[in-house]
Order: C-alpha cells, then sequence, then structure tokens
C-alpha cells in the first residue's frame, strides 16, 4: 500500500500543576518543535483537571519535551489508546441530562443556592429556562446549562 | 488580551478576524484545548478532521 508505514501512536498522560493544562500544553509544543521530538499532538480537556494526553510514539520523546516545560510535573506510567480518550474530542451538551420539570440548584452566579424547576432546555444554546421556587411571583429565569447541578429528575406535582 | 475562537473551525486566535478562514465570528467562551503538532500523523487530528496544525478549542459557545 503507502511507502512508509507510519508507526502507531498512543497516548500519553502527563501530570501537572492544576489550572496550568493549557499553559503547560503550549510550553511543550515549543519545546517538542525546538527539539524535534515526535510528539503528534496535545489535548487538555476542561474535564480533566491536572493532566494533559499527548499524542507521541515513544514515550522517551515525551519524557524529553516536560524536561524544561514548568507546571509539567511528570509522566504517568504506562499508556493509554486513542480510543480511550475519544469521548473527550466530542464533548456532550452541558444541558444532556437535564429535562423538563426537573428540579435544579443553581451553583453559580447571583442566584447561587437557589432551587428552581426546570420550565424549558434549549440544547442548541444550552441554556435551560427556569422557575425559582422561592420567588414569591414566579419569573423565568434562562440561565447556562453547566451551572446548574441536577437534584431530582423529572419531579411530577409537589409544588 | 484574551485568547479567542473562531466559531466556523474552532481555531484559537489572538486577533479579530480568523487568519484562515477570514471569519470574525468568534467567541470567548470556550473549552478544551486541542494542539495539533503533526496533522498528518496524528490520530486526533484525523478524527477531528483537522488538516492544519494549529491550536483548536473542543468546544465553542
Amino acid at each position: 500500500m503507502g511507502v512508509i508505514m507510519t508507526t502507531e501512536s498512543a497516548i500519553f498522560v502527563v501530570k501537572t500543576t492544576a489550572n496550568q493544562e493549557r499553559s503547560v500544553a503550549n510550553m511543550i509544543t515549543l519545546s517538542a518543535r525546538k527539539e524535534h521530538l515526535d510528539l503528534r499532538a496535545i489535548l487538555a480537556p476542561d474535564e480533566l483537571k491536572g493532566y494533559v494526553l499527548i499524542e507521541a510514539v515513544s514515550p522517551g520523546d515525551v519524557e524529553q519535551a516536560i524536561q524544561t516545560v514548568p507546571h509539567a510535573r511528570a509522566l504517568v506510567k504506562g499508556q493509554s489508546s486513542i480510543e480511550e480518550i475519544s469521548h473527550f474530542l466530542t464533548p456532550k451538551p452541558t444541558v444532556t441530562g437535564i429535562s423538563e420539570g426537573a428540579i435544579i440548584e443553581i451553583t453559580s452566579g447571583p442566584f447561587k443556592g437557589e432551587k428552581a424547576r426546570v420550565k424549558r432546555v434549549d440544547e442548541g444554546h444550552e441554556e435551560i429556562t427556569v422557575e425559582l421556587f422561592d420567588a414569591v411571583v414566579p419569573i423565568p429565569i434562562t440561565i447556562r446549562g453547566d451551572t446548574v447541578r441536577v437534584l431530582r429528575k423529572d419531579e411530577e406535582g409537589n409544588v | 488580551m484574551s485568547e479567542q475562537v473562531c466559531r466556523e473551525c474552532h481555531r484559537i486566535i489572538n486577533g479579530q478576524t480568523c487568519p484562515i478562514c477570514g471569519s470574525s465570528n468568534l467567541s470567548a467562551d470556550w473549552s478544551g484545548m486541542v494542539i495539533i503538532i503533526d496533522p498528518e500523523r496524528s490520530e486526533i487530528a484525523k478524527k477531528m478532521d483537522v488538516k492544519v496544525a494549529d491550536k483548536y478549542a473542543l468546544k465553542v459557545r
């Protein structure tokens, strides 16, 4: 088939200081380019705090790349496959799992700590419209889907 | 200046318009970062259908 078969790459995990994942990823890229190391891609998903994932062929290249990078702590032993991390590449909408009628608690913003009932779910914009329990007059407010925690799903009655 | 993401191609950029697709449809609300170094041999680049080495966001709102 092809003239040169490319060696299969694997995923290596590097432990970083929390909240420094993006800067570590940037620095590793610079270091890999400078030293001509065979790193192919670097992934820093928000869900994975304190780690970056590196697609490379050998752990030696990764080890070398992180040597001079501040906040890159260590290479985690072992390796992972592309299949195992592919779910990070297609993030689910944040409103997945929230249904109309569910009871939620707002986790940030001016209404932090308030409980509310979901009136509408907008998957496209990842927003939900809720009515606060403690409000005297029911005013629908629209908030981001990632700023809530679901307390109970599909609550019927019990207003 | 904070980094913004082109809504069309998901590239993380610093200016006001995307240098590749020319779009000014940018968003500062994004999450997850992927840096593609070697698009030809990277499996991640293949899965994401990325042909150019650059920084990309996983999710843009």
